[in-house]
């Protein structure tokens, strides 16, 4: 029994679909033939270590760079021939805000900004600056990395685009603040039933939020699915086994995690979960319980499975 | 209204938010023609995703728990005739013990033994019958 993980999504229409992306620089590999695909209306959470390529995935969409091959697809678009029509249509929030003009105040930035988007909001955007408790008058060379965060995500969120991309969202926020733009977020969502793309290392915070996930290795996409999929297929089973056990014979494949205390035996097994467990008990061994994952430590099983 | 939500509960999040509204409504925490929030202001409050709520909401809506107004939160549905929401819920929480127990390798028997047994040693509880209501929890 061979279980390869899902790596193809299926859905009437993609907000972002990728095919056979790469990207070098230099002689080292970014991204090695990813295949990303956000369904339309998703929460779309993509985690992956530092380095995995992430960041270069997210810049791709907005045609902040170029893919070597492979092909993106951004609301319809390649952002590689409409670069600016792409952006006017995404909200985004960089990993790293570098604003180029550290004397402006943050009023006027957002007054510079709403030009370009036909569809700003000011009332929103009033709303959001309270929310956000932004200080419009504030510089933006004197921001801390918490409030340049929180301008970064008024500046996506204040046009209602089809597409928010979030880098590290809640990066350099404090707990409440974290808290207050993860409700803030949710509100977003019902009112606009936009497509949001997160790229996040806290992903518990995201658990209730996202409907999709993505897991980025080396440059590549080594899995992704709906959450209905992974609640069902991915499992944490515990057993005892009796002395001398000898495992599972074909399981091995499947198993993603194991561990255990004594004679008990823990696994992160993909697979249906009757069959699993009809498997564990044919060797001998006593099935206690076979329970989904969160999302953290679906995550860091997807992550850690050994090819 | 407050709904407990818990991502290390292994229901997905539209079953929890079902259950509890079911359970408000057993309880009577939640009666005939309350509203509940709208689909937006629930995710929000729970930092959820709103599909996940509009879910909820449609099946307690398809077992008659709720009607669905436009642009508005859902309406609780007057009880049917014939109701055994307490019998329901009663089997939720004996699956849940029970599975719990045999996660910790305890028998059906046992734990029903320990449960008498355990009843015997509290306290009397205030009676909260089918019918009466019941002394609202202090």
């Amino acid at each position: 029994m061979t279980a390869a993980l899902p790596t193809e999504i299926e859905a009437a229409a993609f907000a972002v679909a990728t095919r056979g992306v790469a990207k070098r620089y230099g002689r080292d590999f970014a991204l090695l033939g990813v295949d990303l695909q956000v369904p339309e209306g998703a929460v779309y959470v993509l985690v992956g270590p530092n380095g995995a390529g992430k960041t270069t995935t997210l810049k791709l969409l907005l045609g902040l760079l170029k893919p070597d091959t492979g092909s993106v697809r951004v609301l319809g678009m390649d952002p590689r021939a409409h670069g600016p029509l792409v952006r006017a249509q995404v909200g985004y929030v960089p990993e790293r805000g570098d604003w180029g003009y550290a004397y402006m105040t943050v009023g006027r930035l957002l007054q510079h900004h709403a030009v370009y988007f036909p569809a700003w909001d000011w009332e929103y955007a009033a709303n959001l600056a309270n929310a956000f408790e932004l200080d419009l008058t504030r510089t933006l060379g004197k921001l801390s990395k918490g409030l340049a965060r929180r301008v970064h995500l008024l500046l996506a969120m204040a046009h209602r685009p089809p597409l928010l991309v979030l880098d590290e969202p809640t990066d350099g926020l404090d707990p409440v603040m974290r808290d207050e733009t993860l409700g803030m977020l949710a509100e977003h969502v019902a009112d606009t039933g936009c497509t949001v793309l997160i790229c996040t290392h806290i992903v518990h915070e995201v658990d209730r939020l996202a409907d999709h996930l993505g897991v980025m290795r080396d440059g590549r996409l080594t899995a992704q699915m709906p959450r209905e999929t992974l609640h069902r297929m991915l499992r944490r089973y515990r057993a005892d086994v009796p002395e001398g056990w000898q495992g599972v014979p074909g399981l091995d494949g499947t198993v993603i995690r194991r561990g255990g205390v004594g004679r008990e035996i823990q696994w992160s097994v993909w697979g249906d979960e009757r069959e699993v467990s009809l498997r564990l008990t044919e060797s001998g061994a006593t099935v206690r319980d076979a329970a989904p994952l969160t999302l953290e430590d679906a995550a860091v099983a997807l992550l850690s499975r050994k090819e | 209204m407050q709904l407990a939500i818990d991502t290390a509960d292994p229901r997905p999040i539209e079953a929890q938010i079902a259950d509890e509204v079911r359970r408000a409504v057993v309880l009577g925490t939640l009666r005939a023609d309350d509203t509940l929030p709208p689909v937006r202001r629930l995710a929000a409050e729970l930092r959820v995703n709103p599909g996940a709520v509009a879910r909820a909401y449609q099946a307690l809506e398809a077992q008659g728990v709720v009607q669905m107004r436009w642009g508005r939160g859902p309406v609780v549905a007057p009880p049917p005739a014939s109701s055994d929401d307490r019998g329901a819920m009663l089997r939720r929480l004996v699956d849940r013990a029970l599975r719990d127990a045999r996660r910790n390798g305890i028998s059906a028997l046992e734990l029903a033994d320990a449960i008498r047994a355990a009843a015997e040693d509290a306290p009397a509880s205030p009676s909260s019958g089918p019918t009466g209501a019941g002394a609202p929890p202090r």
